[in-house]
């Protein structure tokens, strides 16, 4: 095997480990621009993969039903955590947390009870972009990939615009960044971040049907690995900016892809030793985010703080 | 003719303490009407009850002689009424425009953003303002944001206008100019109402003053025909005099800032090679209009934040300016912060480890391996009693439980346990009432007379005034004049302004 | 020219917040009493469900609570007192320190390699076992603590990530090295007998003095001595505790190495204990159990040794479950979450005084 065969393998295969990043990392960014310090992506990325996978099995359709199943389901159990930091205000940490757990436990359940453990799915077919398609090299990696990861472009360009060229946008980062100063211009703030969670949590959720039903074609329990970790940490790397969300999640897709064509290519590196190298990246990255400076974050005013008008020392 | 504005028999407490106590209040089209009275008596709680940010447990408002009820600020605004609040309520990485139709809603984001930037000129040039709708908040001075809050609210196209102490942060000159684009405002038909407590603003610029006292409003007249002393008598209800002063002898230097600069996270200079000297027995005061590297100055002689040059060296000690913990402690410097609850007092915890944490490594409350509580308790109630705090059950009370002035005696009952050769106070009355406030002047002043080398860092000029032997005037991260007692204080307030 | 959008609430009048000062213990106990009986309900009707009948349900916790499975439950209580204690001593000082698994797992490793590489004499070879499964702990967590004061990484994924980092580091092991050349699983050679933490009689394993001894140090450690007294001001107000002249750094850093020697003494307690050798999986499950331990006793080192008992039946309850009943042992986590988020809203009820308003 030569060494441009690799790249080419490689590199084509990199969007679909990276669609599943970038979409949680999206997700986290809508809620986290409302204010609201999100670590529940672990959790919801499972519930979508199990509510992905158990559609698939119980009513043969396309995937694309299962996938919007996917979205529902995260969003339904998002509501839960919107509840508990919106309403409650209770320590976001602490609610992101035993969501996550919450979720783990819950799909583990499900799946086992149900019986939705290692079974094939059907996946989804590439598309081919024709005549596009046929260029050499370019047409396998940008013109041959599955519909989602076109989707999920366009979903970035729906999302950008929603946030900074909408109304709904404006009063999503404002309540984000000064929740006072949007309470007193009449925005309610509890409705938006409440809005800003379901709504992230829906790519979430698609980020995580996207794992079991188009890219592994298997429910396995925990199948997620710590992906929704790393979507947490892609987005302080993107200073909560969705194109750089982008660009970091094709870093770790390419860094995912790159673990089964190194073994498939016979280089001899430890196995395991090389399954730290997402976690170990994750943490170079952070090391390296904090190592600059911190003028052109984008890091919501207000996130991590809980919203009490009547509030007096 | 029925009031722009009424409220009747206002009452609003929080958590059982009472903050307006049947208040009430009318305002007049076309009049600017002051609300004046202390730091606590209910004023800004009255309007925050207008403007719908707080809903009164009791009372009613009406407009224009109708009854309303106000289910939030965005009802409020229905009804005209538009308040600029002392902090500012904007966004700030936000351009002015955003922020101006964050607040007055469109349907659609990019034509909103077209008509809100015409409707922003269009104010912007009756009120002649200087503002570019496309500047971000984070890049223009306090003075210019407040000129966005107020376009903010004439584009929502307000009939009453509240003004929540909108000369605090502004220059004297500055003050001027907007209270006279104020008085146009009231000419033209609007409603205004100036939330303060200086009387200079009552006297000069309000046609009627309504004054409050502990939540209730005690009297409404025409300030013309009232002299300073009724408006401060029915404002404090009493008053104090200062304690006698020795006359100042310089005694030898103690605390000399040398050439102190600082650059913030963001890359703003605030402090600026800064340099002042203060002897014993003498009380060094700082003046200036608020945000120019007073905070900062405090911050860097307390330790809180470390300069990027310069030295601050204490007689005996040597440079403290980048020295560790243990060094400055044994430097007695007493620290009484501005804000106590971010620099003073952990308020989750009870008064007595708050006042032993400071004398904690002297071993004087017990080994590293076993605290002796029976110790700090026995300090905590003679500090209690010594310093005259109110308000204690126990001492083993949250500190947050105490009011303002009691928790400040707390921390300076604490500082002042060491004996202190250099006391630095920065706001210590902000938030006070009047006792409170003389309790604690009077502490200082005790602290001079002892021989204690005192920085007193204030944005109250009255307060500096009062108290100082010498003024350092400061101004953009430093120090431009300095002044000798008695000072003058328009000379003061020239040197405030020129260099700001 | 410009319309306001309709107000959110309207006719009924409003609901206003008020924030308590002070409600007395008596109330606040009876409000984290009620919302954990809430919890507790949710899981007996999930459980019930997913096929557990609540008198099922019932004679297995009797079958878990009798004299002959107590000792089980004892010995499943010390490493969850352990990293009861360590998660509570980083929450303390607002170190979030959710890498339990891994400071277990690198306990384990440090303890195992004394065992393997044959170091130091027989008598004195479990505390020399101990002291290196300490010191692995704390060792890893420092890691972090490092990478968070000098490159501001945060903590929360830091030790999150450094859980699989230290997963596969351990199967790496296992799978090579270390593995047991007798048997083909992914397991170490077995410990010698005087590697192993066996009975102290009535059937109480010495796992759980070392549990109990932890529980009286960080009492100490807490209510007693100056650091304790240091930490209090760090987590109420670390800039204030800087300026008055607390070591902040210095005790920060004392109190994080001390969590993460818990996690590390908890992982040696399972391999020693329960395994009797290095395994793939005597961290699973540690992380979101040392959280929920130290938010129930609210961080205070007796009550952990409590709560701690109490999730010990939990998890031998789950275990029983799962061997005879086939659910998942994931179930447990999910449990853990519900008592965690009903515990948390209580907090609220606690917080703030809820009024409606004409």
């Amino acid at each position: 095997m030569n060494l441009v065969d690799f790249l080419i393998n490689w590199i084509a295969n990199a969007p679909v480990t990276a669609v599943p990043y970038a979409l949680a990392a999206l997700g986290l960014i809508v809620a986290e621009r409302s204010g609201v310090l999100n670590l529940t992506a672990e959790g919801l990325m499972l519930v979508g993969a199990l509510a992905g996978a158990g559609t698939s099995l119980l009513f043969v359709g396309h995937p694309a039903v299962a996938l919007l199943a996917a979205m529902v389901a995260a969003s339904v159990v998002s509501l839960l955590f919107a509840v508990l930091v919106v309403v409650l205000r209770i320590n976001q940490v602490i609610a992101g947390l035993s969501v996550v757990f919450f979720c783990q436990g819950l799909t583990g359940l499900i799946g086992t009870l149900a019986k939705w453990q290692n079974k094939q799915l059907s996946g989804l077919v590439p598309l081919k972009i024709w005549p596009l398609s046929e260029i050499p090299v370019i047409g396998r990696i940008f013109f041959m990939q599955d519909p989602v990861v076109y989707l999920t472009i366009l979903i970035f360009i729906a999302v950008n615009f929603l946030l900074f060229r909408t109304m709904l946008g404006l009063r999503i980062r404002a309540v984000g960044e000064n929740p006072a100063a949007a309470d007193a211009a009449g925005v309610s703030v509890a409705l938006h971040r409440i809005l800003a969670i379901v709504a992230g949590s829906s790519l979430i959720g698609l980020a995580g049907g996207y794992i079991s039903v188009v890219s592994v074609k298997l429910w396995v329990t925990g199948m997620t690995g710590g992906r929704g970790w790393i979507a947490v940490a892609l987005v302080v790397f993107a200073r909560w900016a969705p194109w750089p969300a982008l660009a970091g999640a094709l870093l770790f897709g390419c860094i995912e892809a790159l673990i089964p064509h190194v073994a498939a290519a016979g280089i001899r590196v430890p196995q395991y030793l090389m399954l730290m190298l997402p976690y170990l990246a994750t943490i170079a990255v952070m090391i390296w985010v904090g190592a600059k400076d911190h003028r052109g974050s984008q890091e919501p005013g207000a996130l991590g703080q809980p919203h009490v008008r009547e509030e007096r020392r | 003719m029925a009031s722009a504005l009424q409220l009747v028999g206002i009452r609003k407490s929080f958590d059982g303490a009472l903050a307006l106590d049947g208040a009430s209040f009318e305002s007049q089209a076309g009049e600017v009407h002051a609300l004046l009275g202390e730091n606590g008596a209910g004023k800004s709680s009255l309007m925050n009850v207008a403007a719908g940010l707080y809903a009164p447990d009791a009372g009613s408002i009406s407009i224009d002689g109708a009854p309303i009820a106000l289910s939030g600020p965005a009802a409020a605004r229905q009804h005209g009424i538009g308040m600029v609040h002392q902090h500012f309520k904007l966004v700030k990485p936000f351009t002015v425009a955003e922020n101006v139709l964050l607040a007055n809603p469109q349907p659609h984001f990019a034509s909103g953003i077209r008509n809100i930037r015409a409707a922003i000129e269009q104010q912007v040039g009756e009120l002649k303002f200087s503002i570019d709708p496309d500047r971000r908040i984070d890049t223009m001075t306090v003075a210019e944001q407040q000129q966005v809050e107020i376009v903010k609210v004439l584009v929502g196209g307000a009939k009453i206008l509240i003004l929540d102490e909108p000369t605090a942060v502004l220059t004297d000159a500055e003050a001027i100019g907007l209270l006279e684009i104020v008085r146009r405002l009231a000419r033209a038909g609007t409603a205004v109402v100036l939330v303060t407590h200086k009387l200079q603003d009552v006297k000069r610029f309000a046609d009627r003053v309504t004054i409050m006292r502990g939540g209730k409003t005690v009297a409404k007249l025409d300030p013309r025909h009232a002299s300073a002393e009724e408006l401060t008598e029915l404002t404090v209800g009493q008053t104090s005099a200062l304690p006698e002063r020795s006359p100042h002898e310089g005694g030898p230097t103690r605390l000399n800032v040398g050439t102190l600069c600082y650059t913030r996270g963001d890359g703003r200079v605030m402090l600026d090679n800064a340099s002042f000297h203060v002897r014993a027995g003498e009380i060094y005061g700082i003046a200036g209009v608020s945000g120019n590297g007073q905070a900062e100055l405090a911050e860097a002689l307390i330790g809180a934040i470390e300069p990027s040059s310069g030295e601050i060296w204490l007689d005996g000690t040597g440079d403290i300016s980048r020295a560790g913990q243990t060094k400055r402690r044994e430097a007695k410097i007493a620290a009484i912060p501005a804000d106590r609850y971010a620099y003073a007092l952990a308020g989750s915890l009870p008064i007595s480890d708050n006042l032993a944490v400071a004398q904690i490594r002297s071993g004087r409350y017990g080994s590293v391996v076993k605290l002796d509580r029976a110790a700090m308790r026995q300090d905590a109630l003679a500090a209690i009693a010594d310093y005259d705090v109110q308000g204690v059950r126990s001492v083993g009370q949250k500190a947050s439980l105490l009011s303002g002035g009691n928790a400040q005696k707390l921390v300076i009952a604490r500082e002042f346990s060491r004996e202190p050769d250099v006391v630095v106070a920065h706001s210590p009355s902000r938030g006070l009432d009047v006792r409170a406030c003389a309790a604690v002047h009077q502490r200082l002043i005790a602290a001079r007379e002892r021989g204690a080398a005192i920085v007193l860092i204030s944005e109250d000029l009255d307060e500096v005034l009062s108290l100082s032997d010498r003024i350092g005037v400061m101004s953009r991260g430093t120090i431009v004049g300095e002044f000798e007692r008695p000072a003058d204080r328009q000379a003061i307030g020239r040197a405030m302004v020129d260099h700001g | 020219m410009i319309s306001p959008a309709p107000s959110a609430s309207r006719g009924l009048g409003r609901v206003t917040l008020d924030v308590r000062q002070d409600l007395s213990p008596w109330k606040q106990a009876a409000f984290v009493g009620a919302s954990l009986i809430f919890g507790l309900a949710i899981s007996i009707v999930i459980l019930a469900v997913a096929g557990i009948p609540p008198l099922t349900l019932a004679s297995e916790l009797a079958g878990v609570l009798t004299a002959e499975n107590l000792s089980g439950v004892l010995v499943q209580a010390a490493p969850l007192i352990l990293v009861g204690l360590g998660a509570s001593l980083a929450f303390r000082i607002g170190f979030w320190n959710l890498g339990i698994e891994g400071q277990m797992i690198f306990g384990g490793i440090f303890a195992a390699a004394i065992s393997i590489y044959d170091i130091g004499p027989q008598a004195t070879r479990l505390v020399l076992m101990g002291s290196a499964a300490a010191l692995g702990g704390a060792l890893w967590v420092l890691l972090v603590a490092f990478l968070k004061t000098r490159f501001r990484v945060n903590e929360i994924i830091a030790t999150l990530l450094l859980n699989y980092v230290a997963m596969y580091f351990l199967f790496h092991l296992l799978y090579g090295a270390w593995q047991d050349a007798k048997t083909a699983f992914p397991q170490s050679t077995p410990f010698r007998p005087f590697e192993r933490l066996g009975d102290i009689g009535y059937g109480v394993n010495s796992g759980l003095l070392i549990a109990i001894a932890g529980v009286l140090a960080a009492g100490w450690l807490i209510h007693l001595s100056r650091i304790g007294f240091y930490t209090r001001f760090i987590s109420a107000n670390p800039r204030m505790a800087k300026i008055v002249g607390v070591p902040v750094q210095t005790a920060t850093i004392w109190i994080i190495a001390a969590s993460g020697a818990c996690s590390g003494l908890a992982g040696f307690v399972n391999v020693a204990s329960q395994e009797g050798r290095l395994t793939q999986s005597y961290a699973n499950g540690y992380v979101f159990s040392g959280v929920l331990i130290a938010f129930l006793s609210r961080n205070d080192p007796i009550v952990i040794a409590i709560v701690g008992f109490l999730i010990a039946v939990l998890f031998i309850t789950g275990q029983t479950l799962q061997v005879f009943y086939q659910i998942p042992f994931t179930m447990v986590q999910m449990i853990e979450a519900i008592i965690v988020m009903a515990v948390a809203s209580s907090e609220f009820l606690i917080r703030h005084r809820i009024r409606w308003l004409r």
